[in-house]
């Protein structure tokens, strides 16, 4: 971090690394578009480096970068003023479905679940998709999406009742 | 049914992660080429002219940050209107002076610079390397640092004029006419005037001067080089 805050880019680059496939994903959700999350993710990073100076010493580093890339990312969103679909695939199961009805099955379900997703509002749809599907704890959760930890659990809460009621009219 | 449980289940297709780099911003892909170049003057050079025609192709209904260039250490924005900076004296934030040696340490390789006796004073930031000497009357400040050490970055309005040149074979860009902005990594941004920025080898070697014409800057830069000054 020292040799970063100095002006080594490579350091910099070194201490980010672990970070930007999630810095890249958040970025995704938010712009909805691979290109723009691309560029998004690039410019917060870029942000990032040369507010490298302020960052507090000791303070975790994701949070405070996927705050910069969530908005950087939103910036992007509002001034392309696209409204796409996020359009998530669920990955293929691969050896674990034991048959191909089942497999069947299970995909139909997966299927259904993120359709019931990407029709929640902005706001829903991003906590959980932060919270579960990217894993990110509820302190990154409120920095990506720039609100308290407390705000973070009541969308939560509020947010899967929506998706059960979502998903459950698909069933 | 746990829906909190099959969410976390999901495994998502995401798109592949791009590898990003504050030193080579994904958006000029120039620099990944910069080997070739010295190798292939010509052909970087009309890349350049076409990238640099490109650059300035885009629609300006888009985003207000609309284009990228990059040069070695240096990322070129081109936007609609330039952000607040001042204008300051081509000295200030230079740094502490450092010996010579200390210089070439922080660079990795041996200063490039004209023949100018004494040699003006050597100021060091973040392992940039800069002396400011006089050109025909005029304060002209010569920066140089090593190719993915440093970062910093040219905001360029409408009106500045980027033109691709050659230095010693190796391909630069001279920005001139309506001043730009440049940001550095821990100083405040200032007004830049003409400015001439080349490459050699993994070194970015950078001249400005307010009054600066393109033949005194080509000229300077050969200076640097022994047997062609």
């Amino acid at each position: 971090m020292r040799r970063a805050q100095r002006g080594d880019s490579r350091a910099f680059e070194e201490l980010v690394q672990p970070h930007q496939e999630i810095a890249f994903r958040v970025a995704y959700l938010i712009t909805r578009n691979a290109a723009d999350a691309e560029d998004a993710a690039q410019e917060a990073l870029v942000k990032a480096w040369r507010a490298l100076g302020r960052f507090r010493a000791g303070a975790p580093l994701r949070p405070w970068l996927l705050k910069i890339v969530a908005n950087e990312a939103r910036n992007r969103r509002r001034s392309a003023g696209r409204r796409e679909r996020l359009a998530l695939r669920a990955a293929s199961p691969g050896e674990a479905a034991p048959s191909p009805e089942e497999a069947a099955v299970a995909a139909d379900e997966r299927a259904r679940l993120l359709a019931a997703l990407d029709e929640l509002p902005d706001q829903a749809r991003l906590v959980l998709a932060c919270r579960h599907l990217l894993a990110l704890s509820e302190e990154e959760t409120a920095a990506a999406l720039g609100v308290r930890r407390g705000t973070v659990k009541s969308r939560s809460a509020r947010a899967l009742e929506r998706l059960r009621e979502a998903y459950g009219s698909r069933a | 049914m746990d829906l909190e449980r099959e969410l976390r289940a999901l495994e998502i297709a995401w798109p592949e992660t791009p590898h990003f780099s504050v030193a080579t911003p994904r958006h000029a892909r120039w620099r990944r080429h910069a080997t070739g170049w010295r190798r292939h003057t010509a052909v970087a050079l009309a890349a350049l002219a076409v990238a640099v025609a490109a650059a300035f192709a885009v629609p300006q209904s888009r985003a207000a940050i609309l284009r990228f260039l990059d040069l070695g250490g240096v990322t070129i924005e081109f936007v609609d209107r330039l952000p607040a900076a001042r204008e300051r004296p081509l000295s200030a934030d230079l740094g502490p002076v450092v010996t010579r040696a200390e210089a070439e340490a922080a660079l990795g390789r041996p200063l490039l610079v004209p023949h100018l006796q004494p040699l003006p004073p050597l100021h060091l930031r973040n392992r940039v390397v800069s002396l400011v000497f006089a050109e025909h009357g005029e304060p002209v400040l010569l920066s140089e640092f090593a190719f993915g050490s440093f970062f910093f970055k040219k905001l360029v309005g409408g009106s500045t004029s980027v033109v691709p040149v050659v230095v010693h074979g190796d391909s630069g860009l001279w920005l001139s006419g309506a001043e730009h902005a440049v940001f550095f990594t821990t100083v405040p941004p200032r007004l830049a005037g003409n400015v001439l920025i080349w490459q050699d080898g993994d070194l970015t070697l950078r001249i400005e001067g307010r009054r600066l014409t393109e033949a005194q800057a080509l000229d300077l830069a050969d200076a640097i080089y022994p047997g062609m000054g």
